[in-house]
């Protein structure tokens, strides 16, 4: 309990600091409301996400940034059901929206109305392409470049890679494999020999490996859109083949099982993923937005990177089963901004 | 041709292609641990695809759609309580089981004290379950007790644990289709619910008993699926929903009640991994994937149907 509370006085520390640069020279936001519309809440990453919206929001109202910032989820991941969440978020007044899509393109119409009804709309992680809305979004093929990038700095003289991609049809799984696909035909020492859909659940992911890997040759590397990296270490291992080099994301039992292999027999990778704390970012963005300040529509987050240097660090600030997380201050977002213009 | 006849033996056959066209690929290297890989999984898509079975053969309608909610909730529950600490994997059972009977008796007391159609009942039940789940733990994966963990991914005479957990209740589900007054009442209630109440079936009782054991296979699934894959997750149930109709529908099972079908729904389990893995391997995409293993069950389900009809 008091590394949390440490944790928050911290964190408000921050924000009061930021706050009094906000104040100077911005309009005040303190009688605005911000609502999240969220699409999902079945996994933890998405749990964590909602976890830090809760308690950015939380200290923000107490502090008096806004008057309110209350998180709503559907509860199927339908596009028509967040629509119809959207138009009810518009007739409660709320001044901005912070919306993690179900679909890039099917919320065009509910965003549009908000826009037109004067609503600010944030769209981030799951964005929206309706031009009225900002977006903060991810450069999720540049992640599948890196990753080639790390194995071909790693691994110089190439072999066989075996992809797990994500949900089959989801926007992000096709630019992260795109991403990769361009990593390997840039080094070509590599080869993808097999691919197979994880859906980013370990469970999924550990079937669909053990199911392809009899008939694969000798794999060097695995390339991975996190969330299927300890999954497919356990295919190996039940499979008694050599543990290939994983690029893993941000889950705590993946970090884990990284520095248990690390002490073993020194075993060494990298670990790309998607902040969930990009929830907070947004909330500060639209709260800029809406104090105000001249923010472009498109701006891009960095992706969280743990290397066997930051390893240790990260897992001591992830909590056990959880995912590592990044929580984003008003500086951040004031950061992202002014990078973006 | 009697052999010919019997539904379940188009799921066999088509797992035992699949089999041998992903061997194929590689001149039979990896036979032995394709087929161990088709058992560890297809042992918990013959789990909870025995539970829906049971239910499927109450005649139309019946389904239970909580299934993936009922497998995250009990294993969360289960996993949480025993907060990998060793020894505790008796605990964690009971829990899972118990978990998994109250969700079986809300599920049937929902359809039956309100009169809910089974299909909206369940649904609406796993949505309670879900949230249950996620309230409970918010997503945080904690790992199975070692012993357990070692117990769900080790194997015994050749075969992975899972598998042999499957092959006993397959068999005695099996037996008490076949043997017991229970078996006989759930086969009748199926064929002709009404004709079975005035023969004295007492149908609300096994319709109650079946949606219980429905849920505690659920539940049970859960649990080992949970310590095997090193953890529950929310989303860990999500693929047993369609895989739990499916397995149940290739097999053999009549989808319209009344005749149940117990080693297809084991045929048809390893049947759904191995033709996966088979597209896999030969690179097809995701979409050409989904395609082919639609094709596929339809084929299936028209041969084991056409055999039956002309019998």
């Amino acid at each position: 309990m008091t590394i949390s509370k440490m944790l928050l006085g911290a964190a408000s520390l921050a924000m009061a600091t930021g706050m009094a640069h906000a104040e100077s020279h911005m309009a005040d936001t303190s009688d605005m409301r911000i609502a999240l519309s969220n699409n999902y809440a079945g996994n933890s990453w998405r749990q964590a996400m909602l976890q830090t919206w809760e308690e950015t929001a939380e200290e923000a109202v107490a502090e008096g940034v806004v008057a309110a910032a209350d998180a709503y989820t559907t509860s199927e991941n339908q596009a028509t059901e967040q629509a119809a969440q959207i138009q009810n978020l518009i007739l409660q007044g709320y001044d901005a929206i912070v919306l993690n899509a179900a679909s890039p393109t099917a919320l065009n119409g509910a965003v549009k109305e908000a826009c037109d009804a004067g609503v600010t709309v944030v769209s981030f992680d799951g964005i929206v392409t309706e031009p009225c809305a900002w977006r903060i979004a991810v450069d999720f093929a540049a992640m599948g470049r890196e990753e080639v990038d790390y194995l071909a700095s790693r691994l110089p003289e190439g072999g066989n890679l075996l992809e797990i991609r994500g949900l089959a049809g989801v926007f992000v799984d096709d630019e992260i494999s795109k991403g990769i696909h361009q990593g390997v035909e840039e080094h070509d020492q590599f080869e993808i020999v097999g691919s197979v859909h994880g859906d980013w659940a370990q469970d999924v992911a550990q079937k669909a490996v053990a199911g392809i890997l009899p008939s694969l040759p000798e794999i060097v590397g695995v390339v991975t859109q996190g969330g299927d990296g300890y999954g497919a270490a356990q295919a190996f291992e039940a499979a008694g083949r050599p543990t290939p080099l994983i690029v893993l994301g941000n889950r705590q039992d993946e970090l884990q099982w990284w520095a248990e292999q690390r002490d073993a027999n020194g075993y060494e990778t990298l670990s790309l993923s998607i902040a969930p704390g990009v929830a907070s970012l947004a909330f500060w963005v639209s709260q800029q937005i809406l104090a105000g300040e001249e923010v472009p529509k498109d701006l891009t987050v960095p992706f969280l990177k743990i290397t066997q240097d930051t390893l240790d660090e990260a897992l001591e600030t992830t909590p056990e089963g959880s995912v590592a997380n990044v929580v984003y201050t008003l500086e951040d977002a004031k950061e992202v901004i002014a990078e973006a213009k | 041709m009697s052999l010919l006849s019997k539904p379940w033996l188009w799921s066999w056959v088509a797992a035992a292609v699949a089999f041998s066209l992903t061997l194929g690929l590689t001149s039979g290297r990896g036979a032995g641990e394709l087929a161990y890989a088709a058992l560890s999984f297809g042992a918990f898509a013959a789990i909870v695809g025995l539970g829906q079975m049971l239910v499927i053969t109450l005649g139309p309608g019946n389904v239970d759609l909580s299934i993936p909610a009922t497998m995250t909730l009990s294993a969360t529950l289960a996993l949480k309580a025993m907060g990998s600490d060793p020894n505790t994997a008796m605990l964690g059972l009971v829990i899972a089981l118990a978990v998994g009977l109250g969700a079986g008796l809300a599920n049937y007391a929902l359809i039956f004290l309100l009169r809910l159609p089974p299909i909206i009942a369940t649904l609406a039940a796993s949505l309670v379950y879900q949230s249950l789940a996620i309230w409970s733990n918010r997503g945080l994966r904690i790992k199975p007790p070692e012993g357990l963990a070692d117990f769900s991914t080790g194997r015994f005479l050749g075969l992975p644990n899972v598998a042999w957990v499957g092959l006993v209740l397959a068999i005695v589900v099996w037996v008490v289709l076949e043997r017991s007054v229970w078996g006989r009442w759930l086969l009748a209630t199926g064929q002709d619910l009404r004709v079975a109440r005035l023969a004295g079936v007492p149908v609300e009782l096994v319709r109650a008993t079946t949606y219980t054991s429905v849920a505690v296979f659920a539940s049970l699934a859960g649990y080992l699926l949970a310590s095997f894959s090193g953890g529950a997750a929310l989303n860990m149930g999500q693929e047993y929903l369609l895989m739990s109709i499916a397995v149940v529908v290739i097999g053999g099972t009549s989808i319209a009640g009344g005749y149940s079908n117990v080693p297809g729904v084991w045929g048809a389990a390893l049947f759904m991994f191995l033709v996966v893995s088979m597209l896999n391997s030969y690179g097809a995409g995701a979409g050409v994937r989904n395609v082919l293993t639609g094709t596929i069950i339809i084929a299936i389900v028209i041969a084991a149907s056409t055999r039956r009809a002309r019998t």
